[in-house]
């Protein structure tokens, strides 16, 4: 049986991936992401050996348990994209002076969709200038 | 050794991204932006020095290879943390991490040989010259013609 430790999981759903059997179940709505484990006694041991939390051990008796987590917003569009202690995570393996853009943007609390258009806009920005540019 | 973009050159046709699809089971890890009417830029991995999707990659599926920054799908576990890791949002999960690879093993990424404007490249003297050419020419001429 699976238990696992709440204040160590991070939502990642790793556990669910590498699960061949099925019994760690993901549901995922717009605002909300649901980690259910069901009671397992597969003789296996891979959702353990792959948490990056090390959230999981394997028990003799466990019940079903779930996990509820709220997704942070993205500070641009708003779309909920991400488990917080995951990103509390990101921040926490990175260097800051990795963790703002040139603009200072801290950039880990932005979802990917937006991270692309900021990108493509810099990039823009940049060419237009130098187009119109007149020499001296 | 990233792709190198001339987006003065990019005529916004997506070819580098269904050229993308094509070799990698139709995903696209290239992504074309339109800044209006002003131009078209394809947004591409930039294969960093550091590497903040490897870096929080816990199982060394992302790693560095030379200057490229590779990716080994069996040691995947789709965990999603190198896409919140990515800070220009190119490194995407569905189940497993997918990224631009440079094509490898090809020798040239498949959107370069691909791009009818020559808007691609991995070589940065080709890339840096031709600014440079550029800014030369607006120099020679007074400004943009």
């Amino acid at each position: 049986m699976i238990k696992v430790d709440p204040a160590l999981c991070i939502g990642c759903l790793a556990c669910s991936n590498v699960c061949p059997s099925k019994n760690i179940v993901r549901d995922d709505t717009i605002e909300k992401r649901t980690i259910s484990w069901k009671k397992c006694g597969e003789e296996c041991d891979l959702c353990v050996e792959f948490c990056p939390a090390r959230a999981l051990t394997l028990v003799a008796e466990s019940e079903e348990t779930s996990i509820v987590f709220e997704l942070v917003a993205c500070r641009i569009c708003g779309a909920r994209y991400a488990t917080e202690p995951m990103l509390r995570r990101i921040e926490g393996s990175l260097p800051e002076a990795l963790q703002k853009d040139s603009s200072g943007l801290a950039w880990i609390w932005i979802c990917p969709i937006c991270r692309r258009n900021i990108e493509a806009e810099r990039a823009t920005r940049e060419m237009v200038l130098g187009r119109s540019r007149k020499s001296p | 050794m990233p792709v190198y973009v001339d987006i003065s050159r990019c005529i916004g046709c997506r070819s580098c991204e269904v050229a993308c699809q094509r070799v990698h089971e139709g995903w696209s890890h290239v992504n074309v932006h339109y800044a209006g009417y002003h131009a078209a830029v394809p947004v591409f991995c930039h294969h960093c020095q550091e590497a903040t999707c490897a870096k929080a990659c816990y199982t060394s599926a992302l790693y560095k290879d030379g200057e490229r920054t590779a990716f080994a799908v069996d040691k995947c576990t789709g965990c999603g943390l190198c896409r919140l890791a990515c800070p220009f949002g190119v490194v995407w999960t569905d189940k497993l991490a997918h990224k631009c690879d440079l094509c490898s093993p090809r020798e040239t990424p498949t959107c370069i040989l691909t791009c009818p404007a020559n808007a691609l490249t991995t070589d940065y003297e080709s890339a840096s010259r031709r600014a440079r050419a550029r800014a030369a020419m607006m120099v020679a001429h007074g400004g943009r013609r």
